[in-house]
């Protein structure tokens, strides 16, 4: 029994999968910010390397600037969590979700020649987790599956009732 | 698969069906797991606070008269530190320099609302002041013995810095008093009072023994070159005074640590807390002692005792032989001061200094991970070493150890619950953590490396020397 006529129930589950993952992993990057009072973005936005450092450090070196980056980007990664686990404006949360990855990757991109006092824990030419994250994104936006299988689906449901 | 059933599913029909309700909340559950998983961890990761458990503040807080004697560098600290214990009244600060120490101390003290007298000489404090309870002495080593005895024998209980003495001699006399007039008398080897040594000897080593079999001990205390403290000039003590008190002249005053008859040089006054803590988390005295040092950089005429010296206890607890090397310079400030227990499961590496510490779990060691929920120990970090060479890999080598945090802050002055546990234990409430006995026990240990650097030579103890 097919679930959806566009994906067989194989696919649909790996996307759906795919979905939550993700959205696990924003939600919980949200709410460690959130828990933690001594959290900042400063320590990772004064690393910023490339051509919009001067952007990033500016952020940092704004508190009243920071302090609403803060707080922006701590509920952007809770909502966008929420939103990718429920299924819930799952285009929206895929779109910011790739917005803010973009910034993330922008800030300190692993380029030959960029050296960063924040460790990593894995080795990146090019390409990072950041990315391939926002590869991921890129899939769902392609491939969305919150009409289907999350709370979007009860939503549409309704307006057509 | 039927295509009637897969349209069913897909157009849009009107009215929610229960199949609409499993498809739209399919996800929920995992927002559950999630959930408890990150409750679970909260609930794992939160701070155990084991050490501040140890610091409770006391219901009775009955004012305890008390007494300073002795207000110089050393004295001014353990006086601010005494500030911030509640009950406490001071009633005399004796100081034999009237125009400077004793007139800075009762500023202070005057300014917190103590109303108190002061005094140039110790035993007019004693003959006048009837009603004290208690007495802090922080005066140069060679005159806490004399001190002691006499404020023992006034009735006061006494808290005095260490070195108990500067002479086995004066700390016997001193151990002696204590018995036969039955007050306290607790030796300010602060550390044995510290919330993070606390935890280290009665949770890491004592309960969990985290180490295994220690097998080796190092510690230092390295300090930079320093010229001779000076004084203000207009604030100079007579010649007379200071001949009465024991000083040829004011620089010898000033710098008595360095001066033989009065002090015991480095090795006791910094080595003295750290060899201390060898015998405390050894839970015994050495066998023996080696050691070399001299005075190699500084003027023999202003600096008597050794600038330099490196001493090698050998010791036998219950698992085995330890050895345990310390070292102090004061020519050169690397990597300051630390004590390193190393045992076959583990290293502590601890310091007075708050900010550093850590427990290193070795490679083949069985894992830790029931210390860090029990908050033992903090969650291990990796200790990353960058490697440039292909020469640093090696099959003698073993690869870095994990790295715990020592998860017990301690934000006060150093003295303070040192202090706290002697003012408790004169209310009865707690006993002392470093009583005149292993005081001496300490005094035994560290004043014999300025024998044996004299005699170069492996000096033997005899077990019998550490009792009274």
């Amino acid at each position: 029994m097919r679930i959806d006529k566009k994906h067989s129930n194989w696919q649909l589950a790996a996307l759906v999968t795919l979905r939550v993952l993700v959205g696990w992993h924003f939600l919980y990057e949200g709410i460690t910010k959130l828990m933690n009072p001594f959290w900042s973005a400063a320590s990772f936005l004064l690393e910023s390397k490339w051509i919009f450092a001067g952007i990033f450090k500016g952020i940092a070196g704004n508190p009243s600037v920071l302090s609403v980056v803060n707080v922006l980007n701590t509920w952007g990664l809770i909502f966008i969590g929420l939103g990718l686990m429920l299924g819930c404006l799952s285009r929206i949360a895929t779109v910011a979700g790739m917005g803010l990855i973009l910034l993330y990757y922008a800030s300190n991109p692993p380029f030959t020649g960029l050296y960063y006092a924040i460790p990593s824990e894995g080795n990146y030419l090019i390409v990072n987790k950041n990315l391939i994250e926002m590869a991921a994104l890129f899939v769902l936006l392609l491939f969305p599956t919150g009409h289907i299988i999350g709370l979007d689906h009860l939503f549409h449901k309704l307006r057509s009732k | 698969m039927d295509e009637k059933m897969d349209d069913s599913r897909t157009t849009p029909k009107k009215g929610i069906e229960r199949r609409d309700f499993i498809q739209g909340l399919a996800t929920l559950p995992i927002l559950g797991l999630f959930t408890l998983s990150w409750l679970n961890k909260t609930i794992h990761d939160r701070p155990k606070n084991l050490g501040k458990s140890q610091r409770a503040i006391p219901e009775d807080l009955s004012d305890i008269n008390v007494a300073f004697l002795g207000t110089g560098e050393q004295g001014y600290i353990i006086l601010n530190a005494c500030l911030k214990i509640p009950g406490l009244r001071f009633k005399a600060v004796c100081d034999i320099w009237e125009s400077y120490n004793q007139k800075r101390a009762a500023q202070v003290l005057k300014k917190y609302k103590h109303e108190m007298n002061t005094y140039l000489d110790y035993r007019e404090m004693l003959s006048k002041e009837k009603d004290l309870d208690a007495v802090i002495i922080a005066t140069p080593d060679f005159w806490h013995a004399d001190h002691t005895v006499a404020c023992l024998e006034a009735n006061l209980h006494v808290y005095c810095e260490k070195e108990m003495s500067n002479t086995l001699e004066g700390a016997r006399r001193m151990v002696e008093a204590a018995r036969r007039t039955g007050k306290l008398l607790q030796i300010g080897h602060q550390r044995r009072s510290n919330p993070r040594y606390l935890h280290c000897y009665n949770n890491l080593i004592k309960n969990a023994g985290i180490l295994g079999r220690i097998t080796a001990v190092n510690g230092q205390w390295n300090r930079a070159v320093q010229p001779d403290i000076g004084w203000p000039k207009k604030h100079v003590i007579d010649s007379a005074t200071l001949k009465k008190y024991g000083y040829e002249s004011m620089n010898q005053f000033r710098n008595w640590r360095w001066y033989r008859g009065l002090g015991g040089g480095p090795i006791v006054d910094l080595g003295s807390h750290q060899i201390d803590i060898f015998n405390w988390f050894l839970e015994t005295q050495p066998k023996s002692v080696l050691a070399s040092g001299g005075t190699d950089y500084y003027s023999k005429d202003t600096h008597e005792w050794y600038d330099t010296v490196l001493a090698i206890y050998e010791y036998e607890t219950k698992q085995g032989v330890v050895r345990a090397n310390y070292q102090t310079l004061t020519t050169n400030s690397s990597e300051g001061y630390f004590e390193n227990f190393l045992g076959d499961q583990g290293t502590l590496h601890i310091s007075e200094s708050a900010n550093r510490g850590g427990v290193y779990r070795e490679p083949t060691a069985p894992q830790w991970d029931k210390w860090v929920s029990l908050g033992y120990l903090s969650a291990p970090e990796k200790v990353t070493q960058q490697i440039t060479t292909r020469a640093v890999l090696d099959v003698r080598e073993t690869i870095g150890p994990d790295r715990h945090d020592i998860p017990i802050t301690f934000n006060d002055p150093y003295h303070l619950p040192h202090l706290e546990n002697f003012f408790n234990a004169v209310r009865g409430l707690d006993k002392l953590n470093c009583p005149h006995d292993i005081g001496y026990e300490t005094a035994v240990t560290v004043l014999k490396v300025n024998d044996a650097v004299e005699e170069a030579r492996r000096l033997d103890f005899d077990p019998k020397e550490f009792r009274i």
